[in-house]
């Protein structure tokens, strides 16, 4: 192997820009590390090549550990985006720099660098400055420079980012040439997909410092094993069905199984996967070859070039969730993105509102993780009826839970765990347990910072623990359920939504857990004034909620009041026995802190006595580290 | 009545497009204006200056020069030089460093420094020269020690001179340095330590060369401010003539002594130093400025 990477972390103030991070790329590999900007992928460029230190983890370049040798010692060739020429050398002073610390004769030196010149194509430019080359020439130069004294691997850090289109296939071409030749290994950063398909022998995908899969591009691609790379790559129709021993089904779709990804026998949900081009269209269902997903309706058709691409809508299938495209907020159809040729295109021409048979050729099916639940334990009474309604709510919404245990000695602690397993008892789709000896906000910071989690459970009391709410909101992409007391497991949920973007995200979220409980919802929107236009305002949005609710599965009544929030929230949950309160956690401030104070406090005060889910729009723009959904 | 033809199309096609469209500024406005600027240059600095070098050359260049040669006034122009000189030898390297610190470092205090740079700049010269006399004079401890252990004389002596022009100069080099320091792109660092290069030669290779010419003009124009110091040394060199006196004071010194050829003469050559300095400074900023676009 010429790379190894193992468990390499790197933090800036204290957030995980590349998160454990192991990977081997072998010798004469060309790697590419494919993810969108901020994924940590150029980071771990330069941890490889010591540009910074990792905080954790090991380096190894063809066996030699190089974790903590200076940049100079490592025999990296690095290529950056913006060339990094020396603007005070010629060109050919700049391809000999390496080869001149090294003190190599001048004669051996020019016989190199013409030689370099020759291979990227630039023979006889030598006497150039840097700044009267072209971009293209100047990454050339920059290749150049960087493979001129050896070096044992090469990281380019995207080398043709910063390139004409038409310059940078061409760029592209010559550099997978010249690494064929030359059989080094190469990592090759970028966050284009069709220079990483390319390129790449084998592809890494990076979100939010994680590596989430590697494989071969075609791999990747035909038969992601996760949610993030199905829908990363190209465009992708992802719907939640179900697998058993006969097969899989979605709707009326079924399939044979393609692959193991039954092991139980059980049935349960999976992700089912066809990509645009699996896609068939037909004005009659007895045309189709295929299993057939139902009749839709063309949204859109636009002109790509090789292809055509439709954009349709289906009525809902019931059991069927549409994962990607998503459904937009207020609608109840499912969205299915489909490509044609010009020739099947003009065999059976599409326009918007035109209706077509829907068929797919092929699916893949990949394991649906489901939602994950942290379960926070310090042993106390409360803590108690966390773990016994989380527990329940996980057996519904078959989620896996993680028990932590923290704030105690941990030998109390470990007894205490002990007991909270059998509690938990069977019947969890998994169950970890974790011990930590730290302080309750730090032990859920880094056990966030391992794995993210969809939900947290926590025992709440609302006179001490509201900062604890506070923090635990600000380290990670979660939702907060907060039990001040036992209960059986919510039967009616009111929803308190503020309108706007985020307000959608507390409906959806809400409705997805309330729908594994078998619950009904109540969308309130509580009304400071006495505005019509506000009122009807407010009204349509409701209505498009209980559309997505509906969607989900899950019966929904919308409720407007006017008055005093917390007042009427109160009334509310009163008079109409609700026994699981969901409000939005409100917007971060400027530094990403994020404060509960106002209606939320006040809320979690008043109503004291039931379980409150406050959940975190993707909006709220707090500095942290988004939720990936990892198989 | 007799109608205007209408353009033929011929007509139309041959006037220049948009002429119909947007018409011309009335060219009055930028008239005014360069004219302005123009006699306000003129009166506030050109005609001073041909007057003092009208006056200086009264008496034709011989009558200059034997007013440069006398041995007083020559011998305050060559102390002027060297002082000036010794200066901005270390100016240049501490402004360099100051200026490296300033941009690559982060450390507490920081901002509070990097205004303090422009500090001399705002400060009376009198008042740094009353600094100095305060802190180095003859009567005060550090003066005494330095006097008695080093039998070093600051005040009312050439090091006097040095220290006030080094205070003084301060901001030229560092002010150069500071913004092509911080546009410089620190990959071209990177890439040279990926290719095996070390602190120094990165710093020697790759760092520096953008930096020479502003470190240059930097030291030429505190050179130059130099040159023509008066207040802070009027206080700190006590003027005494061969020894400690500069072109500036012996001007002054020749004003008040009614001897207004001798004071003229000196001042041409002062100012014919700085036109020069100035012309120098002024090629290296713009070569500078090309080299970095």
């Amino acid at each position: 192997m010429s790379i190894i990477l193992e468990h390499l972390t790197k933090r800036y103030d204290g957030h995980p820009v590349v998160n454990n991070v192991s990977l081997e790329v072998g010798d004469g590999e060309f790697f590419v590390l494919l993810g969108s900007s901020g994924s940590g992928k150029t980071t771990i460029l330069s941890l490889i090549a010591g540009l910074t230190h990792a905080d954790e983890g090991r380096i190894l370049l063809h066996g030699r550990d190089v974790t903590h040798l200076p940049t100079q010692q490592r025999r990296v060739g690095f290529v950056f985006q913006n060339y990094a020429l020396f603007q005070y050398m010629t060109v050919a002073e700049n391809i000999e720099f390496g080869l001149s610390i090294r003190k190599i004769p001048a004669a051996e030196r020019k016989r190199r660098r013409d030689e370099l010149l020759e291979l990227v194509g630039l023979a006889g430019l030598g006497d150039r400055m840097p700044r009267q080359l072209s971009g293209g020439q100047q990454q050339r130069v920059a290749l150049a420079r960087a493979l001129a004294y050896r070096p044992d691997v090469l990281l380019l850090d995207e080398p043709l980012g910063a390139l004409d289109a038409k310059i940078r296939i061409e760029l592209r071409r010559s550099l997978k040439s010249i690494q064929r030749q030359l059989g080094i290994a190469t990592i090759f950063v970028t966050h284009d997909q069709e220079e990483a398909f390319d390129l790449a022998d084998r592809v890494g995908i990076m979100s939010f410092g994680r590596l989430i899969e590697v494989g071969a591009p075609e791999d990747l691609y035909q038969r992601p094993r996760t949610e993030f790379v199905a829908s990363f790559l190209g465009s992708a129709n992802l719907l939640l069905g179900n697998v058993n021993s006969q097969g899989v089904t979605v709707g009326p779709l079924h399939f044979p199984i393609e692959q193991e990804i039954l092991e139980t026998g059980q049935e349960r949900r999976v992700q089912v996967l066809f990509r645009p081009e699996d896609v068939a269209l037909a004005p009659e269902p007895k045309a189709l070859d295929c299993p057939r997903l139902g009749q839709a309706e063309v949204e859109e058709v636009s002109f790509g070039g090789a292809y055509e691409r439709l954009r349709l809508r289906l009525p809902p299938i019931p059991n069927v969730r549409p994962i990607s495209p998503p459904s937009p907020f207020g609608t109840k159809s499912i969205l299915v993105d489909a490509t044609r040729s010009p020739e099947q295109a003009a065999r059976f021409p599409l326009r918007p509102g035109a209706k077509a048979w829907v068929g797919v050729h092929r699916i893949h099916a990949l394991a649906h993780p489901g939602l994950s639940f942290l379960i926070i334990t310090d042993g106390s009474l409360r803590a108690q009826a966390a773990i016994e309604l989380g527990g329940q709510i996980a057996r519904l919404a078959h989620a896996r839970v993680t028990l932590l245990g923290c704030g105690q000695k941990e030998e109390v602690m470990q007894e205490h765990l002990q007991e909270a397993r059998k509690q938990l008892g069977s019947g969890l789709a998994s169950l970890e347990a974790r011990l930590s000896p730290e302080p309750v906000a730090a032990a859920i910071t880094k056990a966030v910072e391992q794995q993210p989690f969809d939900l947290i459970v926590l025992g709440f009391n609302p006179q001490e623990d509201i900062p604890l709410a506070e923090q635990i909101l600000q380290v990670g992409e979660h939702h907060l359920l907060l039990i001040p007391r036992p209960q059986a497991p919510p039967s009616h949920a009111l929803i308190c939504v503020a309108r706007g973007e985020p307000g959608k995200d507390d409906v959806l979220f809400a409705g997805r857990l309330v729908r594994h409980l078998g619950a009904d919802a109540a969308l309130l929107s509580v009304l400071s004034g006495n505005d019509p236009d506000a009122k009807r305002r407010a009204e349509r949005f409701l209505e498009d909620g209980i559309q997505s609710l509906a969607l989900l599965g899950v019966p929904a009544q919308a409720i407007v009041h006017q008055g005093q929030p917390v007042e009427v929230i109160a009334q509310e949950v009163k008079r109409g026995g609700y026994d699981l309160l969901v409000m939005g956690a409100p917007l971060a401030g400027q530094k990403g802190q994020i404060s509960l104070s106002g209606v939320v406090e006040q809320a979690l005060n008043t109503i004291n006595d039931r379980a409150t889910l406050i959940v975190r729009s993707h909006f709220i723009g707090a500095q942290i580290y988004p939720l990936i959904i990892e198989s | 009545m007799e109608k205007t033809p209408p353009l033929s199309l011929e007509r139309r096609l041959s006037q220049p497009a948009g002429k119909n469209v947007s018409r011309r500024p009335l060219p009055w406005g930028r008239w005014t204006m360069r004219s302005i600027a123009l006699t306000y240059l003129t009166v506030m600095l050109i005609i001073p200056l041909l007057v003092i070098l009208q006056d200086g050359l009264r008496a034709g260049l011989s009558g200059l020069w034997a007013q440069v040669s006398n041995p007083i006034a020559w011998h305050a122009l060559k102390l002027t030089l060297w002082t000036a000189a010794v200066m901005t030898i270390i100016n240049t390297g501490m402004g360099a460093l100051t200026a490296y610190v300033l941009v690559r470092y982060e450390f507490p205090g920081k901002s509070l420094l990097n205004s303090v740079v422009d500090l001399p700049l705002s400060i009376p010269t009198l008042v740094t020269g009353v600094m100095l006399v305060v802190l180095f004079g003859p009567q005060q401890a550090l003066g005494v020690w330095l006097k008695q252990k080093l039998g070093l004389s600051v005040i009312f002596a050439p090091p006097g001179i040095i220290l006030a022009l080094l205070f003084i100069t301060f901001p030229f080099v560092v002010r150069a340095i500071q913004p092509v320091l911080m546009s410089l792109d620190r990959t071209q660092e990177d890439a040279a330590a990926t290719l095996g290069a070390n602190a120094w030669t990165i710093f020697r290779r790759i760092t520096l060369p953008p930096l020479i010419l502003p470190m240059a003009s930097g030291a030429l124009l505190s050179f130059a401010r130099a040159i023509g110091e008066f207040g802070s040394i009027v206080i700190v060199a006590g003027n005494i003539p061969m020894y400690s006196q500069t072109a500036a004071v012996y001007v002054l010194g020749e004003v008040e002594s009614e001897n207004r050829l001798g004071a003229s003469a000196v001042s041409v050559v002062m100012l014919a130093i700085a036109f020069c300095l100035m012309m120098i400074v002024d090629a290296f900023q713009r070569r500078s400025r090309s080299n970095l676009s």
